[in-house]
């Protein structure tokens, strides 16, 4: 692989120029978002340097435990990140989440290297991080989705829930169609992704290894297996998520915790 | 035989005491009618002995087992608890009958006439959208799941507010004369009243 040009700094500079006529046009239109705008693209400019700075020095070092601490730290951001949009409270939830995340997130992360690009060192940082950073990235969606989804659907239904509760005497038939309406809103939006992709625009990463370098047809068999990758890992955290959270969401008597949403 | 006991009972939620100190049996196929003004707490009596809901002190049994998590599933399989949200979050009424009773294990063949009748449901009350049904169609079809069903006890709640005069006094009749069930009911209708078996507690 020759690799991407490199950009320079005033080239990539050049870029601002364009913010000129977009801020103009929301004073003009008093959107009222140029602040949070301008705060927007400062934060990315500032996070993607940091990144990219240490990714310089991770992919140096290429030390098997800097990697995997590096990968653990990713999965408790994304935690995070996900219980915030959630609107359910860190100190319940964080635990459930962060295993649900990282059980099918690394034996995903892990099979792709070794059985499907099947490369050597499996702590390679140059495969380890930008495939984990995909796999997460896209799971953050699914499992906000379908933990926002699973414990609103109930928290608004509560008489519905309790009744189907009384009924069936078991809390695991009583959750089953909130579950299955969350899962399916989870869901929904990869499989359908899944099936347009190519068609409306080239992924991510196929961009990326087109400009790397690759020749299309590479490209593309990578983007196949990480479109499966990323289908798996938010399948399985999605459902994990929602599992192991229920001792958290509920009380001994199958009750929902009022306690556990944050507003 | 006692089936439930509220002995000494307190509960407040926020500033608001709901109990009080609040002492009260049921026999075992009594019929109680619980009657008070709104928000004083009768949908929450139900709520206490389903498990739903704790109280912050006093003892609360059912069928001489004390409301806790192991013997919670032994409780709630002998209650029938009469809600309006019938709809288990499906559609047809015939998805939502037929789960109820094979996840019961209920056979209910031999009566289903007899209760139709009674509660004046056509037989495609089966195949119709549960969200088309009117109030007194939902009541009914609550009420229908609950005579098949046939648990021992029963906590209506509002079960007749949305049927016509003839038809409370139908169900009322019907629930009253069942021997072999305890039947608590939350109710403002006249038509209950209008028998003597009744016991009325007012909160």
């Amino acid at each position: 692989m020759n690799g991407a040009q490199d950009l320079g700094f005033l080239s990539l500079a050049s870029l601002f120029v364009f913010l000129i006529p977009v801020v103009y046009i929301n004073k003009r239109l008093k959107l009222g978002i140029n602040k949070t705008l301008l705060t927007s693209i400062a934060r990315m400019c500032v996070q993607l340097s940091f990144v990219g700075l240490y990714l310089e020095y991770l992919f140096r070092f290429n030390s098997p435990l800097l990697n995997s601490l590096y990968l653990l730290i990713m999965v408790s951001i994304a935690c995070q990140s996900i219980l915030k949009s959630s609107n359910l409270k860190l100190r319940l939830f964080f635990g459930p989440v962060f295993f649900s995340l990282l059980i099918p997130f690394v034996i995903m992360l892990f099979f792709f290297n070794a059985v499907v690009v099947r490369i050597e060192n499996l702590f390679e940082a140059k495969y380890l991080i930008p495939v984990g950073g995909m796999l997460l990235g896209n799971c953050l969606r699914s499992i906000i989705i379908g933990l926002n989804n699973f414990y609103t659907g109930i928290r608004k239904d509560e008489n519905g829930y309790l009744f189907a509760l009384s009924l069936f005497n078991s809390r695991i038939q009583a959750l089953k169609p909130y579950f299955k309406e969350s899962f399916l809103a989870a869901i929904t939006p990869i499989i359908a992704s899944m099936a347009t992709i190519g068609l409306v625009s080239l992924p991510g990463m196929m961009t990326g290894q087109i400009l790397g370098g690759s020749v299309p047809l590479v490209a593309i068999k990578y983007q196949i297996a990480i479109m499966f990758a990323i289908f798996y890992t938010e399948f399985f955290a999605t459902i994990l998520s929602v599992l192991f959270s229920l001792k958290a969401g509920f009380n001994d008597m199958d009750v929902l915790n009022r306690d556990i949403f944050i507003s | 035989m006692m089936v439930a006991e509220f002995e000494n009972i307190c509960l407040s939620r926020g500033n608001k005491n709901i109990f009080s100190g609040f002492s009260f049996n049921i026999n075992k196929n009594e019929k109680i009618l619980i009657q008070g003004k709104s928000g004083i707490g009768k949908t929450t009596l139900f709520r206490i002995l389903l498990g739903f809901q704790a109280v912050d002190s006093g003892k609360v049994r059912f069928n001489g087992l004390d409301i806790n998590r192991e013997n919670i599933r032994k409780i709630r399989a002998r209650i029938f608890y009469l809600s309006q949200d019938i709809d288990l979050r499906k559609e047809i009424f015939k998805e939502i009958f037929e789960e109820i009773f094979s996840f019961n294990n209920v056979e209910y063949s031999d009566r289903l006439e007899e209760i139709l009748c009674l509660l004046d449901l056509p037989h495609n009350i089966f195949d119709q959208n549960i969200k088309d049904f009117s109030g007194g169609e939902r009541q009914r079809a609550g009420l229908l799941i609950c005579f098949l069903l046939n648990r021992p006890v029963w906590l209506l709640d509002e079960p007749t507010s949305a049927l016509d005069d003839k038809m409370k006094q139908k169900v009322a009749d019907y629930i009253l004369k069942c021997e072999n069930n305890t039947a608590i009911i939350i109710s403002h209708d006249e038509a209950w009243k209008k028998n003597d078996i009744i016991k009325i507690k007012r909160l």
